[in-house]
Order: C-alpha cells, then sequence, then structure tokens
C-alpha cells in the first residue's frame, strides 16, 4: 500500500498581501510562503491510514523555494519518503500541477492520493478532479476522514444540515481532504531537526507541458462598502439609534 | 537464668530482617536507576546541612510546625541514647552508659526532653486534628496518627520503665530523674513498690524495645522513611545554577520521563523523602487557580507507583500496572492535565525542606508528551509559531523591531555595530502592543542616559526559556542555537533584557552550549545610572503614591533579583509596601512555563487576579509595579477584569521615571 501526499505552498497571509504592478498577480517578492492548511490535514490522514495498515507515505511537491523545508516537515510528521517534481515551474495553476503530478506518479505508482481540498490559490478545489480524470480514476473532495479497506478506501463526507455520507472508491483513488479523521499532530523540533538532518529528498523530473489553460487579465482588490456609521453615546441613546437605523431600513417592525 | 540477651537478640534479627527486607524492596528501583551527579563540591554540600538541617531554616517559615519539628528533632536525638541504653543492656549484661554520664547528665537530658518530645508531639496532635491546614489535604493522616501514636509508646514506655525502677528502689540515676522520680512517687502510692514495681518494669522494658522495633519496621513503609532519607536528600540537592533545566542524555532511547523508574537515583531518592507537609501545595500557584495540581500529591502518586504494586496502597481495579509506558504514567499515574498547569515557578522547591526537586520531573514527562505530540491546543499554535516564525505571536521576524519606529531616533544595529549594551528585548516586549510602549519607554531611558546600546533587530528570536519548560528540547536547541549564532557576530559588553524569562535563558541555560555572556536586568542597569547620576530623579512631584512590588519569577526565585527594583523605589523616593508574599515567597502571575500560551479551562480563580486582591488589601498601595512584560500583560488584564482601575494601577519600573 503506497500513499502519495501532495503538499503545495500557499502565501502566508501575515501582513497584507500586494497587487504586482502588472495588475496580474499578487506581488510574490516579498511574501512568505508555508504549507497549505488543507493539505497538512491531507498529510495527517495519509499518516493515520499509515498508522491503521502500514502503508508507505511519500509526499510531493513542486520543486520551489521552501519546499525543502516543508518535506522535511512531512517526514517529521510521519511520512517515509519525500519527493520534489523538477518542472522549472514556480507556480503552476492546478490544472497544470494535475499533468505534472499525473506525469511524476507514474513512477511512484500509488495506491491512493490525497490532496487537500482546495488552496487560496484554487478555491474551487481543481486540482483532485483534474487528477482524477488524467489518471482515469475515481475521486472525491471534500473528505473529512479515509479508511482502507481491502482494495477499497472509505471515505466520510460532511454534507449541508447535518447529514454524512460514507462513500467507497475502488484503489488507486484520488481524495480531497477537507479535514483530517484528528487535527494535525504536533510535530516536536526533536523530529523535525532529525527530518531536517536526515532527510533524503527524492528529485523527479516531469516536463508536462501545461497547456494554455487561461491567463489571468487582471487583479484588483476588492471594492471597499460602504463606511461604516460609528454611534457612540450614552446606551440607552445608542440603542435607540441602532432601532431607528434597523426601523428605517425594514428589518424591524416599525409604530 | 538469663534468656534476655538471646530472646532480644532474635527480636532484633527477626524485627531488622524485616525492616531490612522492606528498606529492599524501597531502594531496589534505585540500584538500576540512572546516574546523576550529586557528589561533587562535598563541602558546600556538607555546609548546606547547617541552615536546612540543624537550624531548620526553611522548616520555621511556618513557625509552629518548625517548632514542633524542632522539638521532636532534637529529643528524638537525645532520646537516641536510651534506645543505645535499652538494646546494650539487654544484650551485653552489664552494659551502661554510667562512664559517660548515663546516670548523671544524660539521664537529665533523657527526662527533660521526654518532657519536650511529648510537647512536640502534642502540638503535632493539636496541628493535625485541631488546627487541620490546608496543606495536609490529601495527605496520609492515618500514617501521620501512627507515627505519632508510636512515638508517644516509645517515649511513655521509656518513662514508665526508668519510674517502676525507681519504685523497686534500684535505678542509680534517680536523683537526676526529676519527671520519672514524680511519676514513680504516684506509681508507689498505687501500690506498686519493691518486687512488684521491678516486674512492671521488666514488662515495660519489652513493651518498650518491642514498640521501638516495630516502629522501625514500620518506617520503610512511611513518610516516616524522611528520618534516613531527609538528611541524605539535603545533601545531595542541586547545587547548580536553578534556572539551568537538565539536558537529557544524548546516548538516551528517547527523551524524557515515560517510566517513573527512568527517574535517576535521586529523583527517586526525593519520592522517599517527601514527608506530605503540603507546604509546596500551600505556595503553587496553579493548585490555588484551582487546577489539578499539587505538587505535593505529584511527588506522592510518583512515589506509590515506584513503590509498585507490592507495597503500594490499591490503586483502583482496572489500573495499569506502575509506569511501563505513556498510558501508565502520563494519563493514569500523573494526568496530563496536572502537567500542563505547572508554571515552573520553583515556589514549591523553594518551600520544600528537604529541596525534593519538583518541576524538573515535571518537566521531563512534559518532553515524554512533547515527543509523543500530547500537547494542549494553545501549546500547538505558539510551538508552531515559533517553528515557523521565531515567536508566538505569528508575526514576521522583520516586524521584531517595529516598536521602534515609535521613537525620534535611531537605535543602533548591534549586528553592524559595536555596542556596551546589547539589548534582547524579547518576544512581549518586542511584538505586544500592551508591553512595546513601555519598550519604547525604556529605550528612552537608556538614550536619555547617555548608554550606548544596540538590538538584534530581526536576527532575533524568541530564548527558548518557556519553550524548554514546555518539553519541547529541539525546538529550545533551534531557537537558541540560532541566537547565539545572531549574537556571535555581535560586539558588545553586556546584555541586558527587560525580560526575566530571556534573561534567565541567557544567563543560566545558554552557557551549557558554551557561552559566557554578561547577562543583566534592566532594574539593574536603571539602578546604576541612577547611582551614577546618569538619570535623574523624579523632582517633579511625579512621586505620588504608594507602591508594592511584585517578584517576577524568573527574576528573583531563579535570579535572585530582589534587590535592584527595591532600591530603585528607594532611590526614586517611592514608599514600598511590600504584599506578604514576596520575594523567595512570591506568588506567580500565572504566565511562565508555557501557561501564557493556554486557556483558563478549570481556573477557578486566575492567579493573577488573587495577586491583585492581595495588593489590594494593602489598603494603601495605589501603584503596582511589575519588572516583566508577562507580569504587565497578566495584572492589566486581572485590574480590569477585576474593575479596580480607579483603585491601583499597573506600572512597569520604568514609568516611575521623571
Amino acid at each position: 500500500m503506497h500513499i502519495v501526499t501532495v503538499v503545495r505552498l500557499v502565501p502566508d497571509l501575515l501582513e497584507e498581501i500586494q497587487v504586482n504592478e502588472q495588475g496580474t498577480d499578487i506581488d510574490r517578492e516579498w511574501i512568505g510562503v508555508k504549507l497549505c492548511e488543507f493539505d497538512d490535514h491531507a498529510l495527517e490522514e495519509s499518516v493515520l491510514i499509515k498508522e491503521a495498515t502500514g502503508a508507505t507515505v511519500t509526499a510531493v511537491g513542486i520543486a520551489v523555494e521552501g519546499m525543502d523545508r516543508v518535506l522535511q516537515s512531512a517526514v517529521a510528521r510521519g511520512a517515509d519518503r519525500a519527493v520534489k517534481i523538477d518542472c522549472g515551474e514556480a507556480n503552476p495553476d492546478s490544472r497544470a500541477l494535475a499533468k505534472l503530478l499525473c506525469e511524476a506518479l507514474a513512477q511512484l505508482k500509488p495506491d491512493l492520493i490525497l490532496a487537500g481540498v482546495q488552496t487560496p490559490e484554487d478555491l474551487f478545489g481543481q486540482l483532485v478532479p483534474f487528477l482524477g480524470a488524467l489518471m482515469g480514476r475515481p475521486h472525491a473532495s471534500g473528505v473529512t476522514g479515509a479508511q482502507v479497506e481491502g482494495n477499497a478506501v472509505v471515505i466520510q463526507q460532511e454534507y449541508g444540515a447535518g447529514r454524512a455520507a460514507r462513500l467507497k472508491l475502488a484503489l488507486p483513488a484520488v481524495l480531497g481532504v477537507q479535514s483530517a479523521s484528528q487535527p494535525p499532530r504536533y510535530v516536536s523540533g526533536t523530529k523535525l531537526r532529525q527530518a531536517i538532518q536526515g532527510t533524503k529528498i527524492e528529485t523527479l523530473s516531469a516536463a508536462a507541458s501545461a497547456g494554455n489553460n487561461g491567463a489571468v487579465k487582471e487583479m484588483r482588490r476588492p471594492s471597499r462598502g460602504q463606511g461604516a456609521e460609528m454611534i457612540d453615546g450614552e446606551a440607552e441613546a445608542v440603542a435607540g439609534k441602532i432601532f431607528d437605523a434597523l426601523v428605517a431600513r425594514g428589518l424591524v417592525g416599525g409604530k | 537464668m538469663d534468656s534476655k540477651p538471646l530472646v532480644l537478640a532474635a527480636l532484633m534479627v527477626l524485627a531488622a530482617s524485616f525492616a531490612s527486607y522492606r528498606f529492599f524492596l524501597r531502594l531496589r528501583p534505585m540500584f538500576s536507576a540512572p546516574g546523576i551527579d550529586r557528589l561533587d563540591h562535598i563541602g558546600e554540600r556538607l555546609w548546606g546541612l547547617v541552615p536546612n538541617v540543624l537550624l531548620h531554616r526553611r522548616l520555621l517559615m511556618i513557625r509552629y510546625s518548625g517548632i514542633l519539628h524542632a522539638m521532636i528533632f532534637s529529643s528524638f536525638i537525645v532520646l537516641f541514647t536510651a534506645i543505645i541504653q535499652a538494646f546494650g543492656s539487654g544484650l551485653i549484661p552489664g552494659f551502661s552508659l554510667a562512664p559517660v554520664g548515663g546516670n548523671s547528665v544524660i539521664a537529665l537530658l533523657q527526662d527533660v526532653f521526654a518532657v519536650v518530645i511529648l510537647v512536640g508531639v502534642g502540638m503535632a496532635f493539636y496541628n493535625r486534628f485541631v488546627i487541620k491546614p490546608a496543606r495536609f489535604k490529601g495527605s496520609n493522616n492515618k500514617d501521620a496518627t501512627i507515627i505519632l501514636l508510636l512515638i508517644t509508646s516509645v517515649v511513655v514506655s521509656m518513662l514508665l520503665e526508668f519510674a517502676f525502677h525507681i519504685a523497686a528502689g534500684n535505678e542509680p540515676s534517680a536523683a537526676w530523674r526529676p519527671l520519672s522520680s514524680a511519676i514513680a512517687k504516684l506509681l508507689v502510692a498505687l501500690g506498686f513498690d519493691g518486687e512488684r514495681a521491678a516486674e512492671a518494669a521488666h514488662i515495660l522494658y519489652w513493651v518498650h524495645v518491642s514498640v521501638i522495633l516495630g516502629f522501625l519496621t514500620y518506617i520503610p513503609g512511611s513518610k516516616h522513611l524522611h528520618m534516613f532519607a531527609a538528611i541524605p536528600n539535603i545533601f545531595l540537592r542541586n547545587i547548580g545554577p536553578k534556572g539551568q533545566s537538565r539536558t537529557p542524555d544524548p546516548k538516551a532511547a528517547h527523551i524524557g520521563l515515560s517510566d517513573v523508574r527512568e527517574l535517576d537515583w535521586k529523583g527517586m531518592l526525593d519520592l522517599y523523602s517527601c514527608t506530605e507537609c503540603g507546604r509546596c501545595q500551600a505556595a503553587c500557584p496553579a493548585y490555588a487557580a484551582g487546577l489539578p495540581l499539587s505538587p505535593k500529591i505529584l511527588i506522592m502518586n510518583l512515589r506509590d507507583a515506584l513503590i509498585g504494586e507490592e507495597t503500594a496502597p490499591a490503586r483502583p481495579a482496572g489500573a495499569p500496572a506502575a509506569g511501563s509506558n505513556l498510558e501508565a504514567l502520563v494519563g493514569s499515574v500523573i494526568s496530563e492535565q496536572t502537567l500542563w498547569a505547572c508554571t515552573t515557578c520553583r515556589a514549591c522547591m523553594d518551600v520544600c525542606p528537604l529541596h525534593i526537586e519538583h518541576v524538573p520531573k515535571i518537566v521531563d514527562m512534559r518532553r515524554h508528551m512533547v515527543e509523543a505530540g500530547h500537547v494542549t491546543p494553545g501549546i500547538q499554535d505558539a510551538m508552531a509559531s515559533f517553528q515557523q516564525y521565531g515567536n508566538s505571536f505569528k508575526k514576521p521576524a522583520r516586524m521584531r523591531a517595529k516598536w521602534t519606529s515609535g521613537l525620534d531616533f535611531k537605535i543602533k544595529d548591534a549586528r553592524k555595530e559595536e555596542v556596551d549594551i546589547l539589548w534582547f528585548v524579547g518576544d512581549y516586549a518586542s511584538y505586544d502592543p500592551r508591553v512595546q510602549r513601555i519598550t519604547q519607554t525604556v529605550a528612552r531611558l537608556l538614550r536619555k542616559a547617555g548608554v550606548d546600546f544596540g538590538i538584534l533587530y530581526d536576527a532575533e528570536q524568541n530564548s527558548g526559556n518557556d519553550v524548554r519548560r514546555v518539553g519541547d528540547e529541539g525546538l529550545f536547541q533551534t531557537l537558541s542555537e540560532h541566537n547565539i549564532e545572531a549574537l556571535a557576530g555581535c560586539s558588545f559588553k553586556r546584555i541586558m533584557t527587560t525580560d526575566p524569562h530571556s534573561l534567565n535563558a541567557l544567563r543560566q541555560e545558554y552557557p551549557a552550549q558554551g557561552t559566557s555572556y554578561e547577562v543583566i536586568h534592566y532594574t539593574q542597569l536603571l539602578l546604576e545610572l541612577l547611582r551614577e547620576g546618569r538619570i535623574e530623579k523624579a523632582a517633579n512631584g511625579k512621586v505620588t503614591g504608594v507602591v508594592t512590588y511584585h517578584d517576577p519569577c524568573y527574576l528573583g526565585r531563579y535570579n535572585n533579583g530582589f534587590e535592584p527594583p527595591r532600591q530603585i523605589f528607594a532611590e526614586l523616593g517611592y514608599q514600598l509596601h511590600e504584599m506578604g508574599r514576596c520575594r523567595e515567597n512570591s506568588f506567580c502571575c500565572g504566565a511562565g512555563g508555557g501557561r501564557i500560551w493556554q486557556d483558563d479551562t478549570g481556573v477557578t480563580e486566575r492567579p493573577s487576579e488573587n495577586r491583585i486582591r492581595e495588593a489590594l488589601a494593602l489598603g494603601d498601595a495605589t501603584i503596582f509595579a511589575v519588572a516583566c512584560p508577562k507580569d504587565l500583560v497578566m495584572y492589566t488584564a486581572a485590574v480590569q477584569s477585576l474593575a479596580v482601575e480607579d483603585k491601583i494601577q499597573v506600572k512597569d519600573i520604568a514609568e516611575l521615571f521623571a
């Protein structure tokens, strides 16, 4: 049983992000990067399956600055191997990434592929469906837990109104993880140090032409709404003004 | 005639064998325990027995208990002569202490101290059954009562034996035994004289030696084992730097304490020394806050786990055997909530009359939890932030020195220029908006005094002091290596910090990695500047109100920085009204050892609020002075939540200057 978990770096939103001069992307010059949180959950779920079944877990990412550290952290978490794909692309979109992964995964021959359900740069969560389609394998997104049973994987999905589903997919399958069965575990500084010193990161190259996936024509900050009205004064007066404002907008019954 | 020596010898062999076997059961784990070097500096170790044993210095911190202990302890030493007499005369016909004053001075002392010990035991009974100090909660009252009854029996049987001998008219020391003689008069009046008295004395002799031998066999399973363990335990105390954590053995199979049998032999002796007196419990801020931690019960539970099934009080059915894995030690014997409750404030260790080391054991068990990934969400969040950014605020390193933008001068970059004072700012002082104001105040004070100082800007990371106490040893190594490397590239005379936690790490933890900085707290530097006349004293009528001062744990108990803050108040002309719990007995604000990154789950009263109430109870203090960024945060919040901003103001010492 071989599980591949995709890890992606996303902008670290510690500070306000800026639009670049061309107005086509965020300014990546000064922005920090970190592991996508959904991928973090995918990694945790992979390790949980490993602990339940004895599977091997390989963390896979695109060779960009900062990826080595993320792969080392994945090993500290419990992944067995770390692989980076050298493709000359710094920030492929989900469709291009799916093609690159498809090519690289042919060499890794996984039984199960996990990735985060989406990233801040892939709000529609397209990586998993693209990858499933390219590989011709069953796929599911919004996964909140996965257990391997024989040649199949049983997954949980949560829908609205408190409904949940359990689905069985034949292996190999591709899963987009929304949350792991339990919160990502803490990885101690000691384990991290050991992984940094002892992890051998393998490199695969992939050259799949991503093709024309479209380009961003314009990126801008969301437009500001109407300014807020600050109401101050004594509590009773403030309450009165709020009441009047609600009545004026027809939100509560007037007189 | 005499079968006496044979019978006595047989009794002694029997009792000694049984007692030895019970001692052996206790000591057995110590023989296979990991080693620890506690036999260095013999002179210093011996000298420490004077205040700790002879003078009862820590015991007398609770006067009543200290006095009664001194009475029992001194009497025990004197009355040991009576034990020698009883067994010596029983085994060797003609044995007598008469040549060394056995029938004169020693006899008198025995009679006098029999009274002293009975009064002491009486006080102990009164303490246990009438006063009932809260610190005894959770202690084994039955065991203590049995011990007191045994001591009483030993002394009363001794007195009666002497009295019957005197009544029988065959006691050469009668003239030197006022009390025994008085009892003898009573016995004679009751018709015990001559042969009857001699017979009774004979019976009392056997009662006396039997009680002593019974006492001996009882001790190994009792808290009274401290009779044997206490003095060695004090002798073997830690005399190294208080603020230096133990570095895990690199050869060990894993980091941290997962099994009670992995304690080093001194750690085990700690457990056997515990008298369950509860002074640590009474001093513990976590216990006071209602959290599930009593340092006393922690030690008792570890002890019972170590003693194991054969002699420990029965554990509930289904509980695993003592300390064989995580589930058995951490999580069963000691709960995880107990370990996370500790602020590492060291109050327990500073009041323990036996110098038991609670905090290193807690940290060692935390290390085990951390390596197993068992941490609270708050700790996980903070540690992940340290791993990613080098601070707990999830702020980029570039923003570490952002507080300097509020100054109208540029602070030197110590990475590029030589400085006199390298200011290690610390996380809270750098990033917390409530503390940044104070950090700027300190900068202006230094500037005004013409101090040549600089900071590391974004090369500084958290010192790792509390990370190490949370139990993440690897992360501490990473942070400390980073800071040591940053400091190695700088040229400075001294390091100064406003943060006691950073002070402790740089002064006491880093030297284990080969550094040798001179590290001072800003209170010391400000005092120097005051005395050199480089800072004006507040001559502008700013000095109003009475000050009370809170000693930070990591400045006071850990680094003995008690005096400079107080001398600053005096220099500035403030009247200082001390709280009852000050200096070594200062009460922790509740933030240390990683507590500041956790929520208040289970807290019935925040230690910080408890402390503010204490300050308010002084009646006249309107300024609550602090000298630690975490204190500023904790106490400002406490004053707000108690809604007493109009009665008392939390101020950093730096704010008291003109």
